[in-house]
């Protein structure tokens, strides 16, 4: 029964994704552009040489780790949409600490490093969901507004007060010490060493939340709160920890921005990543493994979107596009199917009363 | 004291009713939605949208009110498409409110970008767009400052103070708003009494969308005469925080937008003398987050006075 409704889901999904991408097409070819040569220049874009495809691992794992921490706090029944401002102070404390510890050995400062950048998404996350368990604050909207409010102080900070002194720098903080970098696996790609790191963490919350006692406690406390009291979970607690989790998640992504790419906090060391990661999270409906493929897929998409830009001058604003429409038909899917299904039971009714009156 | 009077003065007042109009526009379409049982963070999409569409029209028609007919037009059927989703395909609000605020962010920058070949903020070709008019009264002026205030602002900053009203009436005073508040309440009152709930919130997101990309009209014709990127700037969220504030209630719905209008103008005034920009930009959020842990707090300390 599982394994056919999850058939059922993947099918429409499919169904959905080549929907999407025939609308994309059309509207390519609405505003002049040659659809083939466009998808054609957005695969090439996004796997067709080796940088490329390591460009496009490392968009998934950004999204997967993006995805995995939208789906853990969902899991337990809280929607952290503030990953964008935990990623944001996650990048900004590991760069700070690490440019404190330079000349240090890597194996102290990178590690110190990671645990600042968890601890500061984790805290960031902590606050709404301390006002969503004691008081009911509606978490959405506090997220939302952290999220801004994390963006500009990265920005007051690295305009003001952590400036590097540094000359021919023209926004940013002090350097790291290159020798905590992340080293690059596929040379001038953005593909680094941290996408073991993001593979482990992946592991762990597929672990977690599939696995373990305190994920089945989680799906609980999403589902039913009030069940998962009466059976004697501490839902408040377990909603809380996977939110901070969720942030300490985020804050680990800014981190590997940091480490693996720029060397020092910079003001645009995200672009709505997080939201991206969290619109995989609801098209696979919070399933981690389903989040990891998904990621893979929506990677591909923005690098080779990004490609397509470059090469045929199509803005790759058509990715979002394209992106969005998949979630507004994932969206009404159950309506949909269920609206099918009552049409055939219906149909398969009146059939039986015609057999019926025949005999 | 030179200081103070730099950043309390009329211009702060001003400023705030500038700011707190879209909000004003955003919240009163929120808070239909709010009524009927829908909760539509898609509004800040809308008023994305909004703000495009009325540029675009101000830009092809040479005139500020087809801005507004475009608006207004896309509005509705951005609030047809919201309530086909929720109500017939019953979709998660949630899910269909992001998605919505992605698709506005894509397809803004997209039709920018092929309409007008211009990228980032759009720049007319031919000079100056239409804006929305300002009104004065001349015999306002001699009454002090009742008269800086209530003169020169644009026309929608009156048209949102007379729909404050307006909804308050209809939601409140109608039979219309009474089958409103039914459908979001108990639906199946209203059925056995012989009203469709499902068209009810047809109406309200119908309402909802007009509103939202009538605030967006206002942000990119008001003061600014431009369109840019994501212009909207998480003003609809605030805007429905405004609406939880207010308890939907179309006048305290109001004020509690006047309060983030105030503090966002505060902000901007604090910058002249000399605090980072960055800094102040902060204010209208956290704002945000203390209006609501303050809600909160109340409606637990009301209830606690009715159970003693």
């Amino acid at each position: 029964m599982k394994l056919r409704k999850n058939m059922s889901y993947l099918l429409s999904l499919f169904i959905a994704v080549a929907a999407a991408f025939i609308l994309g097409g059309v509207i390519m070819a609405l505003s002049g552009h040659d659809p083939i040569e466009g998808y054609t220049l957005m695969f090439q874009g996004a796997f067709g040489t080796q940088r490329a495809s390591a460009n496009t691992l490392a968009k998934a794992s950004t999204l997967c780790l993006c995805g995995l921490a939208t789906a853990i706090a969902a899991h337990a029944g809280i929607f952290n949409v503030g990953g964008e401002g935990q990623l944001y102070l996650g990048a900004m404390a590991s760069a700070w600490v690490g440019a404190r510890l330079t000349g240090t050995s890597p194996w102290i400062a990178v590690p110190l490093c990671l645990l600042a950048a968890m601890l500061a998404g984790g805290i960031y996350a902590w606050i709404p969901g301390m006002l969503k368990v004691k008081m009911k604050v509606n978490e959405v909207i506090t997220t939302i507004m952290l999220n801004s409010a994390a963006i500009y102080f990265c920005s007051f900070l690295t305009n003001g007060p952590l400036k590097t002194a540094e000359k021919g720098v023209s926004a940013g903080t002090d350097a790291i010490d290159p020798a905590f970098m992340f080293s690059r696996i596929v040379r001038r790609s953005s593909l680094t060493e941290s996408i073991f790191l993001a593979a482990i963490i992946a592991l762990v919350v597929w672990y977690l939340m599939k696995k373990s006692t305190t994920g089945f406690q989680m799906k609980l406390t999403g589902e039913n709160e009030r069940f998962a009291k009466y059976s004697g979970i501490k839902s408040s607690k377990l909603a809380l920890w996977s939110m901070v989790a969720s942030g300490a998640i985020c804050g680990l992504v800014g981190m590997f921005e940091i480490f693996g790419l720029h060397g020092r906090f910079i003001e645009s060391v995200s672009s709505e990543f997080y939201f991206d990661g969290m619109l995989v999270a609801m098209i696979m409906r919070y399933n981690p493994v389903g989040i990891i493929l998904m990621s893979l897929f929506f990677g591909a998409m923005e690098i080779g979107g990004a490609a397509m830009e470059l090469n045929a001058s199509i803005p790759s604003s058509l990715i979002v596009l394209i992106q969005s429409i998949i979630i507004f038909f994932m969206a009404a899917e159950q309506g949909i199917t269920a609206a099918f299904q009552a049409r055939r039971a219906r149909k398969k009714a009146a059939k039986a009363l015609q057999k019926g009156d025949a005999a | 004291m030179t200081e103070l009077s730099t950043i309390f003065n009329i211009g702060l007042l001003q400023n705030t009713l500038r700011t707190a109009t879209p909000v004003v526009l955003c919240a009163l379409g929120c808070l239909m939605t709010d009524h009927v049982g829908m909760t539509n963070i898609g509004v800040e999409g809308m008023m994305l949208i909004g703000a495009f569409s009325a540029v675009m029209g101000s830009w092809v028609c040479g005139s500020w009110w087809m801005g507004l007919v475009f608006a207004i037009a896309i509005g509705l059927l951005l609030g047809l498409f919201y309530g086909v989703f929720v109500i017939k395909f019953k979709s998660d609000e949630f899910i269909i409110g992001v998605a919505l605020n992605t698709f506005a962010m894509g397809l803004t920058t997209f039709l920018l970008r092929t309409l007008t070949g211009q990228s980032g903020t759009f720049h007319a070709p031919e000079g100056n767009l239409s804006t929305l008019p300002r009104l004065s009264a001349e015999w306002l002026n001699s009454i002090p400052i009742l008269g800086d205030l209530l003169n020169n602002n644009t026309l929608l900053v009156y048209v949102s103070w007379v729909l404050v009203l307006v909804c308050w009436l209809l939601i409140y005073h109608t039979p219309l708003g009474f089958w409103l508040r039914a459908s979001g309440e108990h639906p199946q009152s209203l059925r056995s009494a012989g009203r469709s709930p499902e068209k009810m919130q047809y109406l309200a997101s119908l309402l909802c969308g007009m509103l939202s990309t009538l605030a967006g009209a206002h942000l990119a014709l008001g003061y600014l005469s431009t369109f840019s990127e994501n212009m909207s700037n998480s003003r609809g969220y605030i805007a429905f925080a405004c609406v939880i504030f207010g308890r939907a209630n179309p006048p305290k719905v109001f004020l509690a937008a006047l309060l983030f209008g105030f503090i966002d103008a505060l902000g901007m005034r604090l910058q002249s003398v000399g605090i980072s920009s960055a800094l102040t930009s902060i204010f209208p959020y956290l704002g945000t987050v203390l209006m609501m842990v303050l809600v909160v707090w109340r409606t637990e300390r009301r209830k606690k006075k009715l159970a003693q």
